[in-house]
């Protein structure tokens, strides 16, 4: 379960995708790395990765964890960026049925779940079909 | 009120969400007939507000103007998802931009307008290079209430910059306000209260009224001399009736005129319709928008539009088309989206 | 170094224990294993177990079960690998009779997943892969299979009837199983009618949530000369750790830990994949059964689904798999199984394994996975020479 602290550690990462990349040979990393699986040179940056990608894969979900069933059922995605790296989100403005892999999605943030309705409003990453 | 230097429009980019209630369902579920003056309004998704919709149409409006800096992020809504704690450093964050002033206003369906007035003070006094005006709302009707028919969710946000490279100038502009209680909200209240037809002709119509007339004579121009016009649109009706009493035409209202499609997005209202507005306006055009908010008040504004914007219009997402993509859902699914089934 | 041998093993059903606690189960699997050797007091306590923190509010495993049974003053602790947690478990106790620091080891695996609502369990079992953005993104376990899932059937084509061919064969064989949570044979008209929990995953398509543990005597050679009768030995225990998330992987479907672990294990216990005599593979989920036959070599990439559905790995087949019905049909208390697992391949090559007997079952094998393929162990079982 999410908390404020670490949520606020986190906003760059959620919000413009920042991850790391390796100082030494160019390598960029999301979710980041401390230490550069290419060349292994502990020297990296922070980066911003490319905010619009291809659908390599989706699931709908029927069942989800307690704080994402507001939301549910929805479509879980397995997005390749167009730098290559790979990461999870919910795919929105789609509807499921219909829904083909190898189309191009690009990052849109929304509502992800809630600290109850007096706590904490957590935002973060989810990718869509529309330009 | 006129700038000291050059002010205009950078960027600009709406957005509004892609599922539609048709007023017909409200009307059927609330009186087992009929709908609303608009035939559809915009509905947020679950997962969206007023936060994550100024971050598409900030976005938008920043890759449009292709500026790196803003020394302003001002959000105008009635519908922030925290009362205390402002939507404007989300959004900064959000933007990347920290060495900003950020400030959430309120003035019911003025506060985008608001915003707009002032980042053209700002960039006119020197104070900053560059500012983000974003007007934006999930507006929620009370279930059953006529209101309900219109409230929608949308909006849209434009950088101010220095007038050298803008895609629209602004000539002047005028504010004129009075306490006229037509529409308002309690603390711990969760619909807004409102006077029925007093929210008409003491509220709107004589508030937009005063401040064009004023407006008019201020910049020295007859509504001929303007090539568009744009009101705030709380119904289809309004705008064109209080746009007609000014003598403007119906030419030059058509571009700005959503709400039959897209409902009344209150703070957004005003700006979405100068957005659909711009995406048609030629270089030269000069065009007026005026907008009105509940307590009361109006921003009437002059811009002219330069030839900056054939190119810079491209780098946009055209409101119609965004309008166009459209998913229509039922009174049930929107009254989930919306929270209203939970208390 | 000492050779590792298994004295004992002790197992609770699985199923819903309503009236026994986390505590209640590992007593209960660990007297039994203890009261089957007498003859062995474990110097060392072990516990394989995944989320006890949130099924349970309690941690220190180790202790506290340790206490219970009344061995005070020994080393004991949990070790944690999420879903491989009791392979961990178990490969720890073995090094620690390899090195001749322990004589007899108790390893227990437990898992109490029904005191809490479905919510939670599906949020614990997350917890097995990244918080700060796969748990975030709001993914579920079953979700990362259902993807891997959907990339394999894309990669290879296979049909989904081949696919139900695992949850078929686990149930046939647990419902000859005293200790396993399923008592009835299905059908793949029920497991394709089943409801969807992820797209493509459906129902029983997956392990069930369930309660039970697993415990078992590890002793050394000097240990193992005080017993009587054939002795199972441990001939190889491996684990190995894969980049954590499956999408960081250069090819998701790429279960390398799974690979490393085997080739190890096998080269260790100086073995070919064709002499094992049985397997037990970790079928969380159809998909996962299917790349882990297909890692080890056993099946060509994209076939094992149609071969379990041909009937290669019945109990009277090619190479029985999942003999008392994997994890799939026996259950999948998810820090035990990996202990299950070996207590079932002790069983078979003890000969003790009554109507899952596979007949003449010397040596066989055993794959447990903490996450998808993220932690992974391997261990090799065989009848003392």
């Amino acid at each position: 379960m999410i908390n404020p602290v670490s949520y606020w550690r986190l906003k760059d990462r959620y919000f413009n995708l920042v991850g790391t990349k390796c100082k030494k040979c160019g390598a960029e990393w999301f979710p980041p790395m401390r230490v550069c699986r290419k060349c292994g040179s502990q020297e990296m940056l922070d980066h911003q990765m490319p905010h619009k990608g291809k659908l390599l894969a989706h699931t709908l979900m029927k069942e989800t964890s307690e704080e994402f069933k507001a939301s549910s059922p929805y479509v879980l995605g397995l997005v390749e960026l167009e730098n290559g790296q790979r990461l999870l989100a919910q795919i929105v403005d789609v509807d499921a049925t219909g829904l083909q892999d190898g189309i191009e999605v690009r990052l849109t943030l929304r509502k992800m779940a809630e600290d109850s309705k007096k706590g904490t409003i957590y935002y973060g990453f989810k990718f869509t079909p529309l330009p | 009120m006129k700038p000291n230097s050059s002010v205009g429009i950078l960027g600009y980019g709406a957005y509004v969400p892609i599922f539609r209630l048709p007023t017909s369902e409200v009307g059927r579920v609330w009186r087992g007939e009929g709908a609303g003056p608009n035939k559809e309004k915009a509905v947020a998704h679950h997962d969206e507000d007023t936060f994550t919709m100024a971050c598409e149409m900030a976005r938008r409006a920043v890759r449009m103007a292709g500026v790196t800096k803003l020394g302003a992020v001002l959000v105008g809504t009635e519908s922030k998802p925290y009362v205390v704690k402002p939507t404007s450093t989300i959004l900064a964050q959000a933007l990347g931009q920290h060495f900003a002033l950020a400030a959430d206003l309120e003035f019911a369906c003025k506060a985008g307008t608001e915003a707009m007035q002032f980042n053209i003070a700002l960039v006119a006094s020197g104070m900053i290079q560059a500012g983000l005006a974003a007007g934006v709302d999930t507006a929620q009707g009370r279930p059953g209430d006529e209101l309900e028919y219109t409230a929608a969710s949308g909006g849209a946000a434009f950088v101010i910059g220095r007038g050298e490279e803008a895609l629209a100038l602004f000539e002047r502009s005028t504010s004129y306000v009075s306490d006229t209680g037509d529409f308002w909200r309690r603390p711990g209240e969760k619909f807004p209260s409102h006077l029925g037809r007093f929210t008409g002709e003491p509220a709107y119509f004589h508030h937009i009224e005063t401040c064009v007339r004023a407006h008019l004579e201020e910049v020295g121009h007859k509504p001929s001399d303007y090539r568009w016009a744009v009101f705030h649109q709380p119904n289809p009706r309004f705008p064109v009736e209080v746009g007609l009493k000014l003598g403007f035409k119906m030419e030059q209202m058509e571009p700005g005129l959503l709400n039959t499609m897209i409902g009344n997005t209150y703070a957004g209202s005003s700006l979405m319709g100068l957005a659909a507005t711009l995406d048609v306006a030629e270089p030269g055009d000069r065009i007026l928008m005026a907008s009105f908010g509940s307590g009361a008040g109006s921003d009437a504004f002059t811009l002219i539009v330069t030839d900056k914007i054939v190119e810079k219009r491209k780098l946009g997402v055209p409101v119609r088309d965004m309008i166009d993509r459209s998913v229509k859902v039922d009174y049930a699914v929107y009254s989930r989206f919306r929270g209203k089934l939970y208390e | 170094m000492s050779k590792v041998f298994i004295a004992s093993a002790g197992l609770t059903p699985v199923g819903e224990h309503w009236r026994k606690s986390l505590l209640d189960l590992m007593v209960e699997a660990s007297l039994s294993a203890m009261n089957q050797a007498p003859e062995l007091i474990p110097d060392r306590v072990i516990v394989g177990n995944m989320f006890s923190a949130v099924g349970s509010n309690q941690e220190q495993l180790g202790a506290y079960l340790a206490n219970q049974l009344n061995l005070i003053g020994v080393p004991a602790y949990k070790v944690e690998a999420a879903c491989g947690s009791g392979g961990a478990a178990i490969h720890n106790g073995y090094l620690a009779i390899r090195a001749g620091e322990s004589e007899a080891v108790l390893v227990c695996g437990v898992e109490k997943m029904k005191d809490i609502d479905v919510g939670k369990v599906t949020a614990a079992l997350a917890m097995a892969d990244s918080a700060e953005y796969t748990q975030f993104a709001g993914a579920t376990f079953v979700s990362l299979n259902a993807l891997t899932h959907a990339l394999y059937m894309k990669k290879y084509g296979v049909s989904k009837e081949d696919m139900a061919g695992f949850p078929v064969l686990g149930h046939r064989n647990a419902a000859l199983s005293k200790h396993a949570m399923f008592k009835k044979p299905i059908t793949v008209e029920d497991v394709l009618r089943s409801p969807i929990i992820s797209d493509p995953i459906r129902l029983m398509d997956s392990s069930p949530v369930c309660d039970g543990a697993a415990a078992l005597l590890l002793v050394s050679e000097e240990g193992a000369k005080r017993m009587d009768g054939p002795l199972v030995e441990i001939a190889a225990s491996e684990v190995a750790a894969n980049i954590f998330t499956f999408y960081e992987r250069p090819d998701p479907l790429d279960y390398l830990a799974t690979r490393a672990a085997s080739k190890r294990a096998l080269e260790k216990a100086g073995y070919k994949l064709s002499q094992m005599d049985f397997m037990e593979t970790h079928d969380a989920f159809s998909i996962t059964g299917a790349l882990a036959l297909e890692t080890l070599g056993v099946c060509k990439p994209g076939e094992a689904p149609h071969d379990v559905s041909a009937g290669r790995f019945n109990l009277d087949g090619e190479l029985p798999l999942n003999t008392f019905g994997g994890l799939k049909g026996r259950g999948h208390p998810v820090g035990a199984t990996g202990v299950y697992q070996v207590a079932e391949a002790y069983m078979q090559i003890a000969g003790r394994a009554e109507k899952n007997q596979v007949r003449g079952a010397k040596v066989g094998l055993t794959h447990n996975m903490g996450g998808v393929d993220t932690t992974t162990s391997v261990h090799i079982l065989r009848r003392e020479a």
